[in-house]
This record gives C-alpha cells, structure tokens and sequence, in this order.
C-alpha cells in the first residue's frame, strides 16, 4: 500500500527557493537557446571614407555570418582558407554545403520566411536567382560605397567573363545587381581523342569522313558517331563505351540545359520571346510546340537511342562517373569536372585519352525556322548574394566576404587548390594558368579553357535562360516530357504540345 | 462506475473521463455532473503546459495549412491573397496530383503486400529457431537506418555503371543493360524492393511479439484433432495473431503515406514520373515550386484520406470479431 512519506521533500522548500529555482532554470534554458540559435552576429566600428583599407575591412571585426552554398569546389577551398578571411577583417564565418537542390530548399524557406538565418547565399541563376531574385539585395550600392572597401578589379560587367554578370546578377531588370560570379560550369564536349584516332580509320569506312571534334563539328555528325560507338559496344566489344550520354536523372535543371543546348544551336532557337539574360516576369506563350522544336525533339530522341542504355538513370554526375569508368565514348559536361575525369586514380579517361572541344554546331539542314547555327552553349553561373532582410550592418559584413571570396587572390587560390572555375578574366591571364592550359597540367580544368572562356561563353553561341520566376516548376515539366519521349511513351511531337499545354498552363496563357 | 467527473478513490481522472464517454452516464446523472463543483483544477494546471505545446505544434499548424489552401502563398514577395478555392478547384484537372494518388496506391498495395508476406513468413522462422535472438538482431538492422541513407545504399547496388546488384541481375538475366531505377517500367519494383528490404523487420518483429502470445492449449488441442501445421496456422495462429497484423498494417500504411526519403534519393519521382507518388509530388509542389498554396491543399487530401482509411483500419481492429478472436476465441 502507498503510504504518505513522513517528511515529504517538497514540504522542505519554500515557495520563495522554489521560484528561485524554477527561474534559475527557466533563464539556463532561456540562454541556452538564445546561444544555439543565434546564427549570426553583428559587431561594427563606424569608418569614413578616408579610413585606412586596413580599418575598412576590419570594421565588423567580431560579427559572424552564415553563407549557404552548394558543395562546389570553390566553396570547400573557401572554408579551408576561411583564416586568411578572419585575419583579414576580424568576422567569423560559417560556411554550409549542400546538394544543390537542398540549398534551394533551405535558401527558399528561409527567404520566403523573411528570415535571415543565411545572410550570405549561393544564388546559382535559375534554381535560385530567377525564383527568388527579389529577396535579394542590390549590390551596386555598396560597389559605390566609398566607406567599404573595393576589389582592385572592380565589378563591373568587364571585370567578368563575358556575359557571367547578366547570368547570376541580373534579373528582369537592367542595372540591379544581385549577386557576384562566384563559381560557374559551362559546357563543353569531352571525348576520348585516343578511341577516336584508333577507330577513325573504320568510321572513314562506313560514313565517308573521319572521326575528329572540334567547334565545327555538328549535332549530325555526333549523332553518327555515337552509333558508330554503340553499334560496336552492342555487337560485342565490351571494351569499346558506348556513344553518348545525355543528362537525365532526376536533375531537372541539367535536363533541361541538356536539350536547350540543342535547340539553340539550331536557330538559336529559345523557349519565350523575351531578352534571354534578362528574362521576365510574364513570359507569355511559349515557342514549344512549333516545327523547330519538334523536329529537335525527335533528334534529340535518336540521339538518346544511341547513347548508353541506362540514359534515364544518369543524372550529370552520374553521366560523369559513366565518362571516367570508360562506358562513354563523349559527353557534353561542365567543365568543372575536368579535374575528376583527369585523376588518374579513379578515372579511365585520364592520362591524355580526354579531349576537350566547345559543344556541338547546329546542323543547317535541321534549321527549319530560320537563324543560323550556332555552338549552343550554356551553364550554370553561381554567384554570390546578400538576403535583404538581414540586418543593414550584416548585410554591409556579408558585403565584404562577397567581395573577397569573388576576388581574383582568391579564386587563383580556388583553382590551384581544388580545381576552381574562375569568373574573372585576370586569374586566367595569370602565366601559371596560361601555362596550365597545356598538358602537362597541376589545374585540369584549365584544359577546358580553350573550348569554355575563348568559345563557349561568347555569343553567339551562348545561351542562358529561360529566366522565369516559375523556372524550376518549368524544369521539371520539361524533365517529365522529355524522358516519356525518350522512353517511348509519347512522340516527339506529342511531347512538344503537352509542353506547350502545361508550360502555357503554368504562366495563365 | 463514477457518477462525476471528479476521480474516486483509487480511480484516475483519465479513467474517469473514460466512464463518461463510454456513456456511463445516463442523462439525469450527466446533468448532475453538469451542476456538480467544478472538478479539480490542480489536474487542468497540471494539463496546461503539455495542451499548450500541442495547441502550439499541432494545432495552430492545421489550421494555418487551411488557410494556406485557400490563398495564393507563392514565390516572390507579394502578400498572400485570397485566390477563390483556385488550389482546390485545380486538383481535378492535375494529371499529374491522380496520377501521384494511383502511384501511391500502387506502391502501397506492393509494399504492404510483399512486407506482410515476407514479415509473417520470417517472424514464423524466427518463433521456432533456436538463434532467435542473434537472428532478430540481425533482421533488425535494416529498420535501424535512416531511410534516406538507405535509399543511398541502394542507389549504389542499382547504379549501372559500378552497382553490384546490377550486376547480379545482369549476370542471371533479370535485366539488359539498363539499370532497374532508369526504366520507367521497372523503377517502381526498385523502390519497392527498398521499402520491402527495410521495413520487413518490423512486421515480422510485431508478428513475433503475436506469435509470443497464441496460447499453447488451443495450437495442442488442435494437434490432438489431426492439424497439421499449416491448419494449426491458418485455424489458431492466425487468428490470435490478427490484432498485431492490423496494428502492423495500420503502421506501415501510415508510413508508405508519409515516407519520401528513400524515394527522393533513388529516383526523385522519375524516370517519367513512374515513381512520383503522391508525397513526392506534394514536396515538389511545396518545396520546389514554392507553391505553398496548393501544396497545401495537396497535404490536405492526404491527410483526409490517411484519416478515413486509418479509421476503417482501426473500426476492423475494434470490431468483435477481432476482439473475440484476441480474447482466445472465448
């Protein structure tokens, strides 16, 4: 049976101790909280325009900053020289990494919460800078503060490769900056020269010309020699790889980059009538549907018939991983990952088999809507902006870590260190990359060089948008019709029309 | 039996509280607990914390989601405005929100299929194996995973180019050169195998707890009639363990309606939407897109069609056959 203790605990506090107590307690947790969720912090000594540099960039000495990127190389390069930034101007930052499509997720919450909890982001173009530019704040205001200290380079749009700025900074309207070039992907072809030189002889046989790459090669002709590939590999020479290899997975964007390449190369033909780096708000009807498309959707559906049979499966990375184990024979790639297919550790395509050439040409013949053919080349520029609903003296910190993380010092640094891409004209023009171009090389992404920056990236082969507020919901609309072509459930001009059904669909067209 | 709502001796106010909802009280005397003094408040201070935590987390969200589904929450920084039932009105034309809904039943239906035939299977084996501890330790450690690191793991097996289950498969020729997840026809039996392989254990470890408890006399007595094992099973063993199944299925329903990880890691919907299931679909909306709105409306439906058939669920788990059936068949 229970029995009441004689002497109850209780009964031997007071209620004064009790509420001591309980309030010491209560402040304990109180500040325990405060200290795990305090992400950031803010601590300024005001400076003039005339201070030193030297007080200029020490002048939130003490604060700390979050920045939330995507797990590129620049980003794991930043944090391990994340001390020369401390050094430099007294601020601690936090550097997050994740897969792409987390960033965007944390990043869009934390905006569309009016947060700040990541005063500093990793606003790649389309997945986050075209939803949620307006979350963004302008950095030409703080270029022309003369109380903050400024990159020697400068930041206007001749600091940049051409057209990165308009490409991550820019959106839907002319002269707003919200974000640096911080790291970019561009596309380009790799493929195995050596396979192609021993097998060009027999190529020469069958379609009458030999088997070389180089910027006038054409859509047409890749499509033959990805047969003439797997035409081998599927007749029994396990050591021949297959043809090509297409970007699917369930990457949306890369999808859609995939056959955006294509059809711009073929009429420099585009998805809206509207100014393809600026973008829009209202896009208005869109161009699929229309004889061009279709015809590029039924090539691009015979090209992913001679291409590796696990297409649908191969997303960009694993496209890549494909690439180096030997199973691919070409693929049009970002050229950022260079660096993984010349490690000659974990890569069959290294050692000098890989060559590197701007993307495909347009085929005249398969231009049926005018315009001429071009290299169609796009990427993926990630820049660095600053949430503006950050307090305004965290939004003038994150400031200086944008500035120096997209500093020429530093992206030198990057791609000597890991492989960097850089945006800026002046680290390639140091004589090391120069030197870097050729092989021997310590910075294989300079290989791609060559096809990237002297190529690639000018117009008009270059081609960046569609810039849409809607633009991940339209990449995965994309994503879904073109692998139910490819995979034989609808055609391609069925694909097409349901395109142009639900992307009108998702704009009130 | 309580005449008030106050606690008797000996008797806790949640019980007495039980009384009353199970109509122990007649009319006169629920009147007179109307005017009885009121109850014990010490208990009503002592339920204020925990109901206002749950107010906090649960409650308010709700009805927050409500009001989401019926304004246009978007992207961008607009305000968020009344849009006229537009998140609900869209549903019946969205191809893609039925065809989410038939992908989950599919999967569901597979899942729960294969899990309660392997789980009663394997829970049988272990009850009569003398390894039984080391070999539920064993099975268990599937469960134990994070599903998405699971979905991870499996995503290397399947992978064409180095996974070594594709390779199996290739070698006995279950599949060409494409891998199970990049074929729309096949990548739906490739998450399922995920699910199957992971949550398993847990039916055939609540069927072991069942099994733990079908009384020994009945499966004798059977014996003594000329049962075999297979009659012993399906005539007393089954029946004693029906409340345990239902509360596995129940479980396992309710998890393949909440249970995204996996799926988003192995194929994130695809190929061609084979394996958006309704969740996944819900995700993009919400979390892609940035469609609050009508992600909302989304989780609704889900949530009114997890309740109704959690409900038929638990009215077959209550029903007196089932309850004569656990009483041992008294």
């Amino acid at each position: 049976m229970f029995r009441p203790p004689s002497r109850p605990h209780y009964q031997s506090i007071s209620r004064r101790r009790f509420l001591q107590l309980g309030g010491g307690v209560a402040t304990a947790l109180g500040s325990g909280s405060v200290a795990v969720g305090l992400s950031s912090m803010i601590v300024s000594t005001r400076v003039q325009a005339q201070s030193s540099d030297d007080a200029k960039w020490k002048q939130y000495s003490g604060s700390k900053l979050v920045f939330m990127s995507e797990n590129t190389p620049p980003s794991f390069a930043i944090r391990d020289n994340l001390q020369e930034f401390f050094d430099l101007t007294g601020i601690e930052v936090e550097i997050l990494t994740d897969d792409l499509p987390v960033v965007q997720q944390k990043i869009g919450i934390d905006l569309r919460g009016g947060k700040a909890d990541y005063q500093l982001n990793y606003v790649q173009d389309k997945p986050i800078g075209a939803p949620f530019a307006d979350f963004y704040e302008d950095l030409t205001k703080y270029t022309q503060d003369d109380t903050l200290p400024q990159d020697i380079d400068g930041y206007e749009e001749g600091a940049w490769f051409d057209n990165f700025l308009a490409a991550c900074g820019e959106y839907y309207e002319p002269g707003r900056i919200v974000a640096f070039p911080y790291d970019c992907a561009v596309a380009c072809t790799f493929y195995r020269q050596d396979l192609f030189e021993q097998l060009s002889p027999d190529f020469e046989k069958e379609y009458g010309y030999r088997m070389e790459f180089d910027e006038n090669t054409t859509w047409k002709q890749v499509q033959e020699f990805a047969a003439f590939f797997t035409a081998l590999r599927s007749g029994g020479q396990k050591d021949i790889p297959y043809g090509y290899g297409q970007h699917h997975g369930n990457f949306a964007w890369t999808s859609h980059l995939d056959i955006q390449r294509m059809l711009f190369s073929h009429g420099q033909w585009t998805e809206f009538d509207i100014d393809d780096k600026l973008g829009s708000k209202s896009p208005g009807p869109t161009r699929w549907g229309d004889e061009q498309s279709v015809l590029i959707m039924e090539k691009f559906k015979e090209q992913a018939d001679v291409s590796h049979p696990d297409n649908l499966a191969n997303g960009t990375l694993q496209l890549n991983t494909a690439y180096a184990a030997g199973d691919i024979a070409m693929q049009v790639q970002y050229h950022e990952f260079a660096a993984s297919v010349e490690d000659e550790q974990n890569s069959r395509a290294a050692g000098g088999r890989t060559a590197y050439a701007p993307c495909p040409k347009g085929e005249p013949s398969w231009v049926v809507g005018g315009g001429e053919a071009v290299n169609g080349c796009n990427c993926g520029i990630g820049g660095i902006g600053i949430n503006s609903a950050a307090s305004e003296d965290l939004r003038r910190a994150a400031y200086l870590f944008a500035s120096w993380s997209v500093s020429k010092s530093t992206q030198l640094k990057v791609l000597k260190e890991l492989g960097g891409t850089p945006t800026r004209p002046s680290v390639v023009a140091d004589p090391e990359v120069s030197a870097a171009r050729t092989r021997p090389t310590s910075m294989p992404n300079a290989l791609t060089f060559d096809a990237v920056y002297d190529y690639g990236i000018k117009d008009p082969h270059f081609v960046l948008g569609p810039k849409i507020p809607e633009a991940n919901e339209y990449h995965s609309i994309v994503l879904t019709e073109l692998q139910r072509c490819v995979s034989g459930q609808t055609t391609p001009e069925e694909a097409c029309n349901e395109l142009k059904t639900q992307v009108d669909d998702l704009h009130d067209v | 039996m309580s005449e008030t709502l106050s606690p008797g001796p000996g008797e806790s106010f949640l019980s007495a509280l039980a009384v009353a909802r199970d109509g122990g009280l007649s009319i006169d005397q629920a009147a007179a607990a109307r005017n009885a003094p009121p109850i014990n408040r010490f208990y009503l201070w002592l339920m204020l914390p925990a109901i206002t935590v749950l107010a906090f987390i649960t409650i308010y969200p709700f009805f927050w989601l409500i009001w989401m589904s019926l304004h246009k929450v978007d992207i961008g920084l607009a305000d968020d405005t009344w849009n006229n039932f537009r998140n609900w009105t869209r549903l019946p034309g969205d191809s893609k929100f039925a065809q989410g809904w038939w992908l989950l039943a599919k999967y569901s239906a597979m899942c729960m299929f294969f899990e309660v035939l392997l789980g009663v299977t394997l829970a049988v084996i272990l009850n009569r194996s003398r390894w039984e501890k080391v070999l539920v330790t064993i099975f268990l450690m599937p469960m134990m995973m994070a599903p998405v690191i699971a979905g991870l793991v499996w995503y290397y097996l399947f992978n064409s180019t180095f996974g070594w289950y594709h390779w199996l498969m290739q070698s006995v020729g279950l599949l060409g050169d494409r891998s199970i997840l990049g074929d729309p026809s096949t990548a739906m039996i490739g998450i399922v195998i995920v699910d199957v392989w992971q949550w398993t254990p847990l039916i055939a470890l609540i069927m072991l707890a069942g099994l733990k408890r079908v009384p020994r006399d009945q499966l004798e007595a059977n014996m003594v009639d000329g049962a075999g094992d297979i009659r012993n099973f399906f005539q007393v063993t089954l029946p004693n363990t029906y409340p345990f199944l239902l509360i596995a299925i129940l479980l396992r329903f309710m998890d393949n309606f909440r249970f995204i990880d996996a799926i988003l890691v192995l194929t994130g919907g695809g190929p061609a939407n084979s394996t958006k299931i309704l969740p996944a679909y819900l995700f993009d909306v919400s979390f892609t897109f940035f469609k609050l709105g009508r992600g909302a409306a989304i989780a609704l439906t889900l949530l009114a069609v997890t309740i109704i058939l959690g409900m038929i669920l638990v009215r077959v788990f209550e029903s007196p056959k089932t309850g004569q059936v656990h009483d041992g068949g008294s």
